[in-house]
């Protein structure tokens, strides 16, 4: 089904949103705010914003680490004064400042960050059989980056949701690096789609710069696990434009990254090719997508503005007491 | 009261729970019937829905557990053999065990892991392991390990309703074995040490299939006029300090006996905790029995070598009571482990299809 205008609009919108967010976090470590790290996603912001737009709240979704999610959870919810907060360790924050940058809200269906790449696959599938058995028709979708399909932990939740034809998403972020590796030279095929074959799972691969273009397959997929029908693998093709953490020498096999290539990408950022098309197609003005960009400029200013002035937990260790098990 | 085999006591509170609360279900490795049939007849209850077999994928079984209690059920996952946790070291140690904090401690995780632990069967370092102390050292995994029937569907029921993850470990050996229980439905807290035998004059603890050899000997010992108090803590996490420091200052002397590794296995832990708790009481340095520190054996003539035998138990006791005595008596534990034998005449194996 075609997007109308409004669901046009909102893509842009939320594309800028992410970026504006983004850069409100560089921001933020390089001023000793944010007390570790941040690997920025700038240029890979259409594959969580076309996926996740038009989510329903009660889906589930678990995204990969990369911009600390922003582009999924942002989209599916999850304000940024909130996640902010969570980063400056503010009892604002969505797990009171404990998880620091692993953002979860289970009412927004977003039920937390794994540390080892990789993890959240077979959590996924649980989650998948959860919401078969509940019969909502709820679906689970996961982000990840390129590097992680190599766990087998992936396999083994493909042939668990491919099985049991479970509600699940499966969605390459295909950045094209992985760390300081790149991953043509640890993986022995272009396409991770390819994985998809070999279990019956219906696989394609998108242009990851084009949010319509990520939003259209996703949408497809999400209306087959809807049905019924099983589960979905999708691959995105993007790139990373920062280092892999903000901060750190950018470097490829222990050489600087030439910088030609990271041109050529930025020459096809998500936000520039949406809004060629959305002033091609007349759905935005000049006027509006400068307001746009003000008007997301202003949340993430105001977001940040809050977040710095919550306040801190007063006694950490009263924390710690409750650390282990349920009450 | 009435006589039922562990693995009908297994079966029975898996049947008693899945009835009582419809978001418990249980999948696994050939769990509609497997290599131990305690989940046998479950499938022909309740249906495809809430007894699932899954392949070999210990990642992902243990991993949908999380996925599942995250949204808001109670699964019950099998994985056959408890060595197989470690190829589910972060499913189990790092998500189910520290999501909850990870996240600000709003979410719940009300699984429960099981699977048959030890050996004493022949079958090789990678289906004999005993692996308390690795969960016990993890933080946020509670550990039940039944010795009686009766423990066995208590501790399982309370493992099933509690809403944190909880390893619930059966062993091999004593699946056959037969107890009674109660015909009314019971729960067993967490947290109860249970004093299995008493006695005045040493204090045994004794984790899993350790208690029954520790009674064992006990038995034969007090027949020498050694009074010997088994204590079984039953869950390790929560652990019952408290009985064990009351037996302490009651003995004055204490022997612990697990099946996992001596070097960094639980019964350095319990007696450190007794150090801290009970030292005064002491009138002798604790001893313990535990397996060598060598991977277990298939091979016959050497298993009976690395774990634990009823005459290093008596010989720990003996010590820590200064005495010297005769005890070629004692025999090892050589028994195996025949499959056929055990469960061929279990009558939960001959369920009728409806």
């Amino acid at each position: 089904m075609d997007l109308t205008k409004e669901q046009k609009i909102r893509l842009y919108t939320n594309l800028v949103r992410v970026r504006k967010l983004d850069e409100t976090m560089v921001k933020a470590l390089l001023t000793g705010k944010i007390s570790t790290f941040f690997h920025s996603g700038e240029g890979q912001e259409a594959v969580g914003v076309g996926a996740c737009s038009f989510l329903r709240e009660d889906d589930y979704l678990f995204p990969s680490h990369r911009g600390h999610a922003i582009s999924k959870t942002l989209i599916k919810g999850l304000p940024a004064r909130i996640i902010l907060a969570e980063h400056y360790g503010r009892i604002t924050g969505c797990c009171d400042g404990v998880s620091g940058f692993h953002t979860c809200d289970m009412k927004l269906g977003i039920p937390g960050m794994s540390g080892t790449l990789g993890g959240h696959f077979p959590l996924a599938v649980g989650m998948g059989l959860a919401a078969q058995l509940r019969g909502k028709k709820q679906v689970v979708m996961v982000i990840e980056g390129e590097g992680t399909y190599a766990r087998g932990t992936f396999h083994e939740s493909m042939i668990m949701a491919a099985t049991w034809k479970l509600p699940n998403l499966f969605i390459v972020e295909n950045n094209q690096i992985m760390g300081n590796t790149p991953v043509k030279i640890i993986h022995p095929k272009d396409d991770f789609a390819d994985l998809g074959f070999g279990y019956g799972v219906p696989a394609k691969v998108v242009d990851g710069q084009d949010v319509f273009a990520v939003h259209k397959e996703v949408q497809t997929a999400i209306d087959r696990a809807r049905a019924d029908e099983g589960p979905s693998l999708i691959e995105c093709k993007t790139y990373r434009i920062q280092p892999h953490a903000v901060g750190l020498p950018d470097t490829l096999l222990g050489r600087p990254r030439t910088q030609e290539e990271i041109e050529v990408w930025r020459k096809r950022d998500p936000i520039k090719l949406a809004q060629k098309r959305l002033l091609k197609e007349g759905v935005l003005t000049q006027v509006d997508i400068e307001k746009i960009d003000g008007g997301a400029a202003n949340e993430m200013e105001e977001a940040d503005r809050l977040a710095w002035a919550d306040p801190m937990p007063t006694d950490p260790k009263e924390i710690l007491k409750k650390a282990l098990y349920a009450e | 009261m009435r006589e039922v085999r562990f693995i009908q006591a297994i079966n029975e509170a898996l049947l008693e729970e899945m009835k009582r609360d419809e978001t418990v279900f249980i999948f696994g490795e050939c769990v509609r019937g497997g290599t131990f049939p305690h989940t046998n007849g479950l499938f022909e209850k309740f249906g495809k829905d809430r007894v699932l077999d899954t392949s070999i994928s210990e990642n992902a079984i243990a991993g949908a557990a999380v996925g599942a209690a995250l949204a808001g059920y109670r699964p019950i996952a099998e994985l056959m053999f408890s060595d197989f946790f470690l190829i589910a070291g972060d499913e189990i140690c790092n998500k189910a065990a520290k999501w909850r904090f990870t996240h600000g401690m709003k979410l719940k995780m009300p699984i429960v892991y099981m699977a048959s632990t030890g050996g004493y069967i022949r079958s090789d370092s990678e289906h004999s392991q005993s692996v308390e102390s690795l969960i016990m050292h993890t933080p946020g995994l509670r550990i039940a390990i039944p010795t009686t029937p009766y423990d066995a569907k208590g501790l399982l029921k309370t493992a099933i309703r509690d809403d944190d993850p909880v390893v619930y470990l059966y062993h091999k050996l004593l699946l056959t074995k037969k107890g009674e229980i109660p015909d009314e439905e019971y729960t067993i807290p967490f947290g109860l040490a249970d004093v299995k035998k008493e006695g005045k004059d040493v204090t045994v603890v004794a984790v899993g299939f350790m208690v029954d050899l520790s009674l064992g000997v006990a038995n034969k010992l007090q027949e020498r006029g050694i009074s010997v108090e088994v204590i079984d803590p039953r869950t390790l996490e929560p652990f019952d300090i408290d009985t064990i420091v009351t037996s302490v200052k009651k003995t004055k002397r204490v022997v612990i006996v697990d099946e996992d590794t001596l070097r960094c296995g639980v019964t350095g832990e319990i007696g450190m905790q007794i150090m801290e708790k009970a030292f005064d009481y002491l009138d002798a340095p604790i001893q313990r029995v535990a397996a060598a520190n060598c991977p277990i054996p298939a091979g016959w003539y050497l298993e009976e070598h690395v774990l634990p035998q009823p005459p290093d138990i008596a010989a720990a006791i003996l010590k820590v009571l200064g005495k010297d005595m005769d005890i070629s008596d004692m025999k090892k534990e050589k028994v195996g482990f025949d499959a056929v034998k055990a469960f061929g005449d279990l009558g939960i194996t001959k369920v009728k299809q409806n």
